[in-house]
């Protein structure tokens, strides 16, 4: 693969190539960030644009590789894979997967109104059954009194009773629904944890996959790249990941196909081309 | 006990952590949903949880089971009668047919109550 040629502009001075070296000192992140926006960023009174194509996923994890930088060699080296198009025998279940998941309605994120629904219909109806039984107590009364004077009051004490009665069941009836509608937000919310779950494991296992599929292509690579010496172990087992952080990247650029230039702040070249003709990709040494 | 269960993914992960950094007030924990002790400390950490995830944690009042207490003398001699049948295959509903045991449909309409079956023994 030819890799592309780039433009890079410090205030109105553009140059061209695939292996550029800046030069004066600049925080490695800053180039890096003028590698993935279209817009120029500001460098110390002026300004840095980068024109070049547009950087894969592996960009994220070796696209800028300096001395103290982290990195998941794992992932990267499976993105690196998917980089070249590598497939895995899970990629058909994790699309269909992903489209259920896409498809399920959003979450809602603010439900406190449902909440105070609830508790307020709760709060209500428990405030009515008391009226209830007083509102009853009072007719039980009134019918009770023998000389049967006050009929009046008795009717009124009816009226208020079935007046309760009726906001009370009107009350429970809106508390039932409040509930049923949550159960069934909540089984939505579980439904779609099950698709996430069964989509984080899925993707655990084919980006095993892909490691496996690489890991004697990346053992070999990580002696083709410059590295420190003595290499210093991490374990008392080492193995083809055993790397310090610098010489994995290093390994997993030149595996992968980033086609976004590489932002590199380490001195392990001895020019800005010896990098590029190792790694395969444009670079811009800082 | 507060039964708090967790539906989203960063809502499990938060209740993941309270678990491990309050195993004290911790009474059991299946999968992504946690048993905490009935303290007000254990409130606490629970309405933290669904002031941080809203709807995705639900919170439960557990109360101790005493079948003495709150089942009727019926379905408990319904269930002790069931498991000791001679016949494995005969499902409940045949079984309790033509009997004094109180039919499924009878026992799923009749809300669970509190307490009120207690008598003590003679």
């Amino acid at each position: 693969m030819a890799s592309p040629i780039i433009t890079l502009a410090v205030g109105s001075l553009a140059r061209h190539g695939r292996a550029l070296r800046l030069g004066r000192a600049v925080d490695p992140a800053v180039v890096c960030a003028a590698v993935r926006q279209a817009d120029p960023v500001a460098l110390g009174g002026t300004e840095l644009a980068i024109e070049a194509p547009t950087p894969g996923s592996v960009h994220e994890f070796v696209g800028c590789i300096h001395p103290g930088m982290g990195l998941r060699i794992r992932t990267a080296l499976a993105q690196a894979g998917r980089s070249r198009g590598l497939s895995t025998p899970h990629d058909e279940t994790l699309d269909d997967l992903r489209a259920a998941l896409a498809k399920l309605d959003p979450p809602q994120s603010d439900t406190a109104d449902h909440r105070h629904a609830v508790a307020e219909a709760t709060a209500e109806t428990g405030r009515l059954r008391e009226r209830v039984a007083t509102a009853r107590g009072r007719v039980a009364a009134q019918e009770n009194d023998d000389d049967g004077s006050d009929r009046e009051r008795l009717a009124d004490a009816i009226q208020e009773l079935s007046e309760v009665e009726t906001r009370e069941a009107a009350t429970r009836e809106r508390l039932a629904r409040e509930r049923s509608d949550r159960r069934r937000r909540r089984d939505r919310l579980e439904r779609r944890l099950e698709l996430e779950d069964r989509i984080a494991n899925l993707e655990r296992a084919a980006r095993s996959h892909l490691v496996d599929h690489l890991r004697e292509e990346f053992t070999r690579a990580v002696a083709q790249v410059p590295s420190i010496e003595p290499a210093p172990s991490h374990t008392d087992e080492p193995g083809p990941f055993d790397v310090d952080p610098v010489t994995a990247a290093l390994a997993i650029a030149r595996i992968g196909d980033l086609s976004a230039p590489i932002v590199l702040a380490c001195d392990r070249f001895v020019s800005p081309q010896a990098a590029h003709e190792c790694l395969r990709s444009p670079i811009i040494q800082v | 006990m507060l039964l708090v269960i967790a539906y989203t993914r960063p809502a499990r992960q938060t209740l993941r952590n309270v678990r491990r950094a309050h195993e004290n007030s911790v009474v059991r924990s299946f999968g992504r949903a946690v048993l905490f002790e009935a303290t007000e400390f254990a409130a606490f950490q629970a309405l933290r949880l669904r002031a941080r995830h809203g709807e995705a944690v639900q919170v439960e009042r557990t109360h101790p089971f005493n079948e003495f207490a709150s089942v009727p003398e019926s379905v408990r001699q319904a269930a002790k009668r069931y498991e000791a049948r001679e016949q494995d295959a005969v499902p409940y509903h045949r079984f309790a047919n033509d009997t004094d045991l109180p039919d499924p449909d009878s026992m799923k309409g009749a809300e669970l109550g509190t307490d009120r079956y207690y008598t003590p023994r003679e």
